[in-house]
């Protein structure tokens, strides 16, 4: 286990083995007749630098492969490779390592600590893991999502995209391998979730940040540069390049 | 509603176990409180019955004057033997009959009492081996001195009799002192009646027992034998007799239940602030519930009454688990006081319906008055606040009002302590500095919430730095809903407040106790005798002593009682003198010592102040042999730091006054350069001669005092321990539901890469920020009163604080808080991540 430490440059990481990948992934809670089979076996390979939307009716097993493709839950089969590691063989400490050093979170609620300000939140990851940030890294991430006014805030006394800014920031602020995030605009109204749509894809862009998200909207979706389909627990189809009107398009043909 | 409620108790059930317990554990002591007593005072009561069973009429001496024992004369007996419908009459002597130990010296600190030992249906006493004395050379004795002293029956016991002759006796029998708290203070021998009255050389009765003939009525008895007997006695039935005897007795049970009382309320308070607590943030969270039910619409009074019934069925089933608790409680300490050697009577423990009352009532009162404010809260919640996704951080800010009241509060307590402190020692100072206590707490309870924030800063100074983020989002945790922590910490407050005052209180007497000793105890050793008995010493062994090289100052103190002063003044007081030796210079407050010759007096400085003189005055004092003669004062002395009698006379004058008395006390110092245990031995062959002389040294005062208080220390803390143990629930519980609160917020935080061990981390220097504020407090609160408290006491206090125990409660409230925050914590870190994500 050699997780600690190797960080790296983003552009190193801009070579042919995907950021994420994940072999035969099956999930299924409960036992006997009560089993639901949320995952049924998945293949997928997340590119280094590139942008992915999960999309899939409610119930397609979406979420529940963001949460095991990011180590938040176990697995009942298959692997999961973040780079180099095998997820399916650590432990909850390994794990929570793993977490700290090589993956963001962006959830769709409840994103922040009340208790700390806006800039206490950004920093938050590194400091639990013991590490100082690049201080020229934090005032580009926080120009970029454009918080510099709002620092000192807390979460009750900034607006719902706001708080989602800082979500972003804080995910960017430790430059890991690859961000999870779960309906990110799920809570914001079109302008708000806009804005952090173009954030999410300006560190693609510009910074090379891998991005794994998972939304139900078509919009969303249509800011990445592949949307992946999933319908009860398989992968039916993959979309590059996407715009809302193709994503609704698939979606529908799913449905149907 | 009704059915909604309940079914929201049973979803609740392991929250509201732990406010259970709290209510539970208060009930149980104030239940087990009634269930000793209770048992302690039927058991003497069953006991006293049983012993009246036996006698019809007793004749009692009448309320005697002066310091004398008051007796029945000897000559009544006869006179109840001759009224009609007597059957027997016995009278009981009672009087003290040294017991010699096996070492050759009088067993125990007091002489052993002598006792009668009556014959047939009279005999009162429960031989428990052997059989009664029968013959004036056999004695029986009680069965705890039998087995302390190394005595059995068969064996030749020696008991000196009131003219300190040493007699022998067959030791016949062991008997059970029974209910009799005296004898069984002092130990007891058992003769014959007349051997009795020859031992202790009583010339009179303490009772006569008197047996009617079968068929007359008692109460008719009664009335021709104070016929008989005239004013010179009381005479009772037995039925009277032993209502009286336990009435007396169930007085020593009421202090002992008050006491015991008092700690069950403190206790049944804190367990109050639990409960308002937890139903407090049990509201806050149920919030949405709250608010889909007004929704559904049900009114503000049906939510109100939901919780306050949510409420009473806790206390109700806490309440009936504490009196259980309680029988416990009181079985368990029954069996503890048995084992100490207490007489503890055998009849089983149970519930009184008294008991049983004020336990439930108490119990669900208490816990309903404290879910009052909650509930009113609880109908404060808007019906849209259902549809809100996120429920609001609560926001607290000092408002005008309570400044204002903890203002007026802080100001009264600080003025009344201040008063209390000013007005010099005594009784009524004491109360004024509590009132000052009390008023001062109810600030600290008001103003708490605003204290939170910058204690928790000052308590939290170190984990912030000693651990990391986990430190840092702990002790911001610990501020975040100050008035939460306050409540919580409050309830800790008052157990560490009682306990450093206890422990102030301690240290202090022993520094002053100690000083004093050193003032007036200014010798190494003291000779007198069983019981500190005036002319107790032959003057030989005063003689002996001076002529032992390992001695130095060998001082004689002969004592006698005497009225002093004239008119309204006039009163008995200790006349005595000492025998002058090298090294042996008293101090004078006024005048010297240098001039007190014949027909000179020296006085204590209270007993000058009580007559009014001062050097050059004089004193009137009435003599044995020469009758009232005046005295001139020539010097006063300080009566704390001095042994010598308060009034003294030079020795000439003291033998011409009241003849050649022996000794009352004989001191002496260890000569320079000779070894503590060389000396202790030649004081001891001094003393080994005369069975009743007892050789005390400084060191053993002060030692006896030290385990006294000790002890005492000990049973507080005892008793004031379940308080803490309750605020510690309330810190276990209050952490639990702010976990249950911040599920997601511990799940994020999972997700950023917290490991599990730094989740519990965080929870637990939570806690102790929590412990340790709580305890600053009471700390703080603790020191305040115990000085004020011990400047009450008594003049020249030397205040000490004792930092090493006022640490350790800081550190064992910290600690505590700890080992409360354990199952939360573990209940914190298992959560699922996913799980506690989607959640809420």
């Amino acid at each position: 286990m050699t997780i600690t430490g190797e960080v790296g440059a983003w552009s190193a990481r801009e070579d042919a083995v995907p950021a994420v990948l994940a072999r035969g992934l099956t999930k299924v809670y409960g036992q006997g007749d009560a089993a639901v089979h949320a995952l049924r076996g998945v293949d997928i390979a997340f590119a280094t630098g590139a942008f992915t939307a999960i999309m899939g009716p409610s119930g397609s097993g979406k979420s529940t492969l963001m949460h095991c493709l990011a180590g938040l839950d176990t697995v009942s089969g298959g692997q999961v490779h973040i780079g180099d590691v095998e997820l399916t063989e650590l432990n909850d400490k390994q794990l929570t390592l793993l977490r700290r050093e090589r993956i963001g979170f962006i959830f769709q609620a409840f994103n922040l600590l009340p208790t700390l300000t806006a800039e206490q939140n950004i920093r938050l990851p590194l400091e639990i893991a013991g590490r100082q940030a690049d201080q020229v890294l934090f005032d580009r991430v926080v120009e970029t999502v454009g918080l510099r006014d709002r620092l000192g805030h807390r979460p009750t006394e900034l607006s719902g995209g706001q708080q989602q800014r800082v979500a972003v920031a804080r995910a960017l602020i430790s430059k890991p391998q690859v961000i999870f995030a779960d309906e990110p605009t799920g809570n914001l109204d079109s302008r708000s979730g806009a804005e952090v749509l173009s954030f999410l894809r300006t560190s693609v862009r510009e910074l090379g940040q891998t991005i794994v998200m998972v939304t139900h909207d078509p919009v969303a979706a249509s800011y990445a540069d592949r949307v992946v389909f999933l319908r009860d627990g398989l992968l039916v189809s993959e979309l590059a390049q996407p715009s809302p009107q193709s994503v609704l398009d698939t979606l529908m043909k799913l449905e149907a | 509603m009704l059915k909604t409620t309940l079914a929201g108790l049973r979803a609740h059930r392991l929250r509201l176990l732990l406010t259970s317990v709290a209510i539970m554990l208060g009930v149980g002591f104030i239940a087990g409180t009634f269930v000793l007593t209770d048992t302690i005072e039927a058991g003497f009561r069953q006991k006293f019955a049983a012993a009246a069973d036996k006698i019809d009429i007793v004749v009692l001496p009448a309320e005697g004057e002066g310091p004398e024992e008051p007796a029945v004369r000897a000559e009544l007996l006869e006179k109840v033997r001759g009224v009609g419908g007597v059957a027997e009459a016995q009278g009981i002597v009672r009087g003290t009959a040294a017991l010699i130990g096996k070492d050759g010296k009088a067993a125990g600190d007091f002489p052993t009492s002598g006792i009668s030992i009556p014959e047939g249906r009279l005999n009162r006493t429960e031989i428990v081996s052997g059989r009664a004395p029968r013959s004036a050379a056999e004695a029986v004795l009680d069965e705890n001195t039998a087995k302390t002293r190394g005595f059995s029956v068969g064996d030749t016991i020696t008991v000196l009799d009131s003219e300190q002759g040493k007699h022998e006796f067959a030791l016949v029998g062991l008997f059970d002192i029974g209910v009799d708290q005296a004898l069984a203070y002092t130990g007891a021998v058992g003769f014959t009646t007349a051997t009795a009255a020859e031992m202790t050389g009583e010339k009179g009765f303490r009772e006569i027992d008197v047996v009617t003939a079968g068929g007359v009525d008692a109460e008719t008895v009664r009335r021709s034998v104070v016929a008989a007997v005239g004013a010179g006695a009381e005479v009772k039935t037995g039925a009277q007799y032993a209502d009286d005897l336990a009435a007396s007795n169930g007085a020593n049970t009421t202090v002992l239940m008050v006491g015991l009382l008092l700690f069950g309320l403190v206790a049944m308070f804190v367990a109050a602030l639990v409960i308002y607590n937890t139903f407090n943030i049990l509201v806050a969270q149920r919030t949405r519930e709250m608010a889909l039910l007004r929704c559904i619409g049900a009114t503000r009074r049906q939510v109100f009454g939901s919780v306050l019934l949510e409420s009473a069925v806790v206390g109700l089933i806490a309440s009936v688990l504490g009196l259980l608790a309680g029988l416990g409680l009181g079985a368990g300490a029954l069996a503890v006081l048995g084992r100490t050697g207490m007489e503890v009577p055998s009849g089983g423990v149970a519930l009184a319906p008294r008991t049983v009352a004020v336990g439930m009532v108490l119990g669900v009162l208490m816990t309903v008055a404290a879910a009052l404010l909650p509930a009113r809260a609880a109908t404060r919640v808007a019906p849209i606040a259902a549809l809100r996704s996120q429920v609001e951080e609560q926001t607290f800010r000092t408002g005008v009002l309570r400044g204002v009241f903890a203002g007026l509060f802080l100001l009264a307590g600080g003025g009344a302590t201040a008063y209390g402190v000013s007005t010099g020692p005594g009784e009524s100072a004491l109360y004024v500095v509590m009132l000052g206590g009390a008023l001062t707490f109810l600030a600290v309870l008001i103003l708490g919430p605003v204290l939170v924030r910058p204690l928790s800063a000052f308590a939290g100074w170190l984990p912030r730095r000693l651990f990391g983020v986990p430190g840092r989002l702990a002790v911001d945790n610990s501020q975040r809903n100050p008035r939460r922590s306050a409540t919580t910490t409050v309830a800790l407050t008052i157990g560490v407040t009682l306990m450093t005052l206890i422990s102030v209180l301690t240290a202090t007497s022993r520094e002053t106790f100690g000083a004093k000793l050193d003032e007036q105890f200014p010798v190494d050793y003291m000779v007198q005798a069983q019981g500190g008995r005036e002319g107790g010493l032959p003057r030989a062994l005063a003689e002996d002593l001076r002529s032992r090289p390992e001695l130095a100052s060998v001082v004689a103190l002969r004592t006698t009682t005497a009225k002093v002063g004239g008119g309204g003044a006039r009163d008995t007081e200790t006349v005595g003198t000492f025998t002058p030796a090298g090294g042996f210079t008293p101090k004078a407050v006024t005048g010297s010592f240098a001039s007190l010759g014949p027909g000179a007096v020296v006085l204590g400085d209270q007993v000058a102040e009580r007559l009014g003189v001062k050097v050059g005055g004089t004193v009137p004092v009435e003599t044995e042999e020469r009758g009232a003669v005046r005295l001139r004062v020539v010097a006063t002395f300080s009566m704390e730091s001095s042994l010598l009698p308060s009034v003294t006379v030079a020795e000439k004058d003291f033998e011409e006054f009241f003849g050649r008395l022996d000794d009352t006390q004989v001191v002496a110092n260890v000569r320079d350069g000779v070894a503590e245990d060389r000396a202790r031995r030649a004081v001891e062959a001094a003393a080994q001669p005369y069975p009743t002389a007892m050789v005390a040294s400084s060191t053993e005062v002060r030692g006896e005092f030290d385990e006294a208080l000790d002890m005492m220390l000990m049973i507080i803390t005892g008793l004031l321990g379940l308080s803490i143990l309750i605020s510690l629930l309330g810190i276990a519980n209050t952490l639990s539901l702010s976990v249950h609160e911040r599920t997601r917020e511990s799940a994020l935080l999972r997700a950023l890469g917290l490991t599990r061990p730094q989740l519990r981390r965080m929870l637990s220097v939570e806690a102790l920020v929590l412990g340790v504020i709580g305890a600053l407090v009471g700390v703080a609160l603790g020191v305040v009163f115990g000085w004020a408290a011990t400047q009450t006491m008594t003049t020249g206090v030397i205040f000490r604080l004792p930092v090493a125990q006022v640490l350790a409660f800081v550190a064992l409230s910290g600690l505590a808080g700890v080992v409360a925050a354990v199952l939360p914590a573990r209940r914190a870190a298992r959560a699922s991540i996913v799980g506690s994500l989607a959640s809420g």
